[in-house]
């Protein structure tokens, strides 16, 4: 029991000691955080923006649809250390070394989420926006996206744990946050306060960014929350971004498949 | 003043939607398009605001070929409302109706003004104001998309398939209400129903389609029960068609006896007089108010004590009643049908009994009324 206690109070004093090295030119706990961070972040917001009109673009051009997943999925395939490597002539050390790779990961998940969504407004809705007078482009931003709301910030929150875990395996381009604190600290010095600090702050990232988007989502989406049982089968079954939207919304099930598919391989 | 020239709607495939539809829809008034699917009434429904395009001839309204003007302005200009209502899920009530206001410019306040206008006007509370669609009944959506669609104060209302996503109860409800607001609004109103019940108790005038997109009739609904042009028209209408007609005529001319109508205070020998001199085999006991108590046979009487009160006996039940100023001669026929003396009973606004009818007479009227 008490090695047990030592060990945990010497990684807290590590973590506290390396908190931050003001002046220093070593980098603190803090900072890498910030960056771990900084990554991730930017990395979804600009997955999303290319999501979002990608998506709208497949639900108004279907044929486009079916080449464009292809070409995601197999872009998710490649293995991140090979396209961060890749990056390298190109954006040097720099923050875009990471983030390039990483925002285009996420187009695997949030893509087909951003298409299910809006292929789940029901067809009645978009017959009345039409016969209201909305023209085209004012019923995909005014109506259609926003009832779709739901289905994408699903997505987003699988993108963004599963980008938030990524962000470390950029360290082996000298970037990545919290991943540094793992390998140059924890792994070469064999070490292992940094590489618990380094999990866990990645961990409490992960599931405050969630936090967050859950409840951006029920800022956005207060029409969403139902009472009664449906409401709690519902809210449950937002958390696995695929198969959740698709069932909720009783889409075919090969669309379930393609979600499904795509989130996979960020849960294991 | 809606005008179909010619309308037709080709599909690439091959397949006829509308084949050629000339028709006037006049102002003011409820047009029923009805028939069965694939008969192209929603197709023709979906011409007049451009929601389909005919591939031959035009619709004009008010003169003005619809597809000179911008479809989305258009469609501003024209009330719809949809089957399964349609509504905005992200939107509460007040601003699903305020959509079209919204859309055409007018401020926020001034649309939600309009927007509890027209909640009062289709019979929603205010309180549900600011629901959300989900939160409310099937029926009471309906409501919302009837006031979505008269928001602007459009001449013209386009309904397809309003109200057959709801229960039958909720249904004649809503049909009610449609009745209430058009002799309040007059708009000029076009309806799709497969409904032929529904066609006869709402439309001024109905088209029936048949199936390859043709008008088949186009004529008033009495007519149309008392004088299908085809086989095809008299077997829509169904079997039935003599009876329903019967709702077209009022029940006020109807002579209802009054002798057989006794009060609970009168004896069984009283009683027996009464129907014995009248030659009835049945006498309805009412109370002081002259409401309905229940029949009472002539054979029973008999076996009665001839001091004894009727209201102290077990009476037999009386079924439903009609109104005689409000109900038609088939409402009576079925109050007939429906009671066990065979007899009718006519009650006023009050449910006060005015007098009864055999089905023997009842017969008579209706032979009276059938030439």
């Amino acid at each position: 029991m008490n090695a047990v206690w030592d060990w945990g109070s010497g990684i807290v004093d590590w973590a506290v000691a390396n908190w931050s090295h003001p002046g220093d030119g070593e980098r603190g706990v803090w900072p890498l955080l910030v960056e771990h961070a900084r990554l991730a972040y930017v990395s979804i917001l600009i997955g999303l923006a290319l999501a979002l009109p990608l998506g709208l673009a497949c639900v108004r051009w279907t044929r486009l649809y079916p080449p464009v997943l292809t070409g995601v999925n197999v872009l998710y395939a490649v293995p991140s250390i090979a396209l961060f490597f890749l990056m390298l002539p190109y954006t040097g050390f720099s923050d875009w070394t990471a983030i390039v790779p990483l925002a285009l990961y996420t187009l695997v998940i949030l893509l087909p989420n951003v298409v299910d969504g809006l292929r789940q407004v029901p067809e009645h809705v978009r017959q009345a926006a039409i016969a209201m007078g909305f023209g085209p482009m004012r019923r995909l931003l005014t109506v259609e996206t926003p009832v779709a709301l739901p289905v994408i910030i699903a997505g987003l929150r699988v993108a963004s744990v599963a980008t938030i875990s990524m962000v470390s395996v950029a360290s082996l381009v000298g970037l990545g946050g919290l991943g540094q604190l793992i390998l140059s600290e924890g792994f070469r010095r064999q070490f292992d306060a940094p590489i618990v600090v380094g999990i866990v702050l990645t961990v409490l990232l992960a599931f405050a960014t969630d936090a967050l988007l859950v409840l951006t989502q029920r800022l956005l989406t207060p029409w969403a929350r139902r009472d009664g049982r449906r409401g709690k089968r519902r809210h449950r079954a937002t958390v696995p971004a695929g198969e959740a939207t698709a069932a909720d919304a009783g889409t075919d099930p090969t669309q379930t498949a393609d979600s499904g598919n795509g989130a996979r391989p960020w849960t294991s | 003043m809606i005008t179909f020239e010619g309308a037709a709607k080709h599909y690439p495939d091959g397949t006829v939607a509308v084949a050629g539809l000339d028709l006037t829809v006049e102002s003011g008034r409820t047009t029923v398009f009805v028939g069965p699917s694939g008969s192209g009434k929603t197709t023709s429904l979906r011409m007049v605001n451009r929601m389909v395009e005919p591939t031959s001839g035009k619709v004009l309204v008010d003169g003005r070929d619809v597809r000179s003007q911008n479809p989305a302005q258009l469609r501003r200009s024209i009330g719809y409302v949809i089957q399964q209502a349609g509504l905005f899920p992200h939107r509460t009530v007040r601003d699903n109706i305020a959509t079209v206001p919204l859309l055409l410019g007018r401020g926020r306040g001034r649309a939600r003004a309009r927007a509890a206008e027209l909640m009062d006007l289709v019979g929603l509370e205010p309180s549900q104001a600011k629901r959300y669609p989900h939160q409310l009944s099937g029926g009471q959506q309906q409501r919302v998309g009837v006031a979505r669609a008269l928001a602007a104060d459009p001449p013209v209302l386009l309904m397809d398939e309003p109200f057959s996503a709801v229960d039958p109860v909720v249904r004649t409800g809503l049909q009610d209400e449609l009745l209430r607001l058009q002799a309040e609004l007059r708009k000029t109103v076009v309806l799709v129903t497969h409904d032929i019940d529904e066609a006869v108790r709402v439309g001024d005038r109905i088209a029936v389609f048949r199936p390859g997109g043709e008008l088949a009739q186009y004529d008033t609904p009495e007519r149309l029960l008392t004088h299908p042009v085809d086989d095809f028209v008299e077997s829509f209408i169904g079997y039935d068609r003599g009876v329903r007609r019967l709702a077209f005529f009022p029940a006020n001319h109807l002579s209802l006896r009054e002798d057989v109508v006794l009060d609970d205070q009168d004896t069984v020998e009283r009683a027996l007089n009464t129907v014995d001199t009248a030659g009835e085999p049945w006498a309805l006991v009412v109370d002081q108010r002259r409401l309905p108590l229940g029949w009472v046979a002539a054979d029973r009487l008999r076996r009665e004590p001839s001091g004894v009160e009727l209201g102290r006996l077990d009476l037999t039940a009386y079924g439903h009643t009609f109104d005689v100023e409000r109900d038609s001669l088939r409402a009576a026929l079925d109050a007939a049908v429906l009671s066990p003396a065979g007899r009718a009973v006519g009650v006023d606004g009050d449910g006060r009994v005015l007098g009864v009818v055999s089905q023997a007479d009842l017969g008579g009227a209706i032979w009276s009324v059938s030439g």
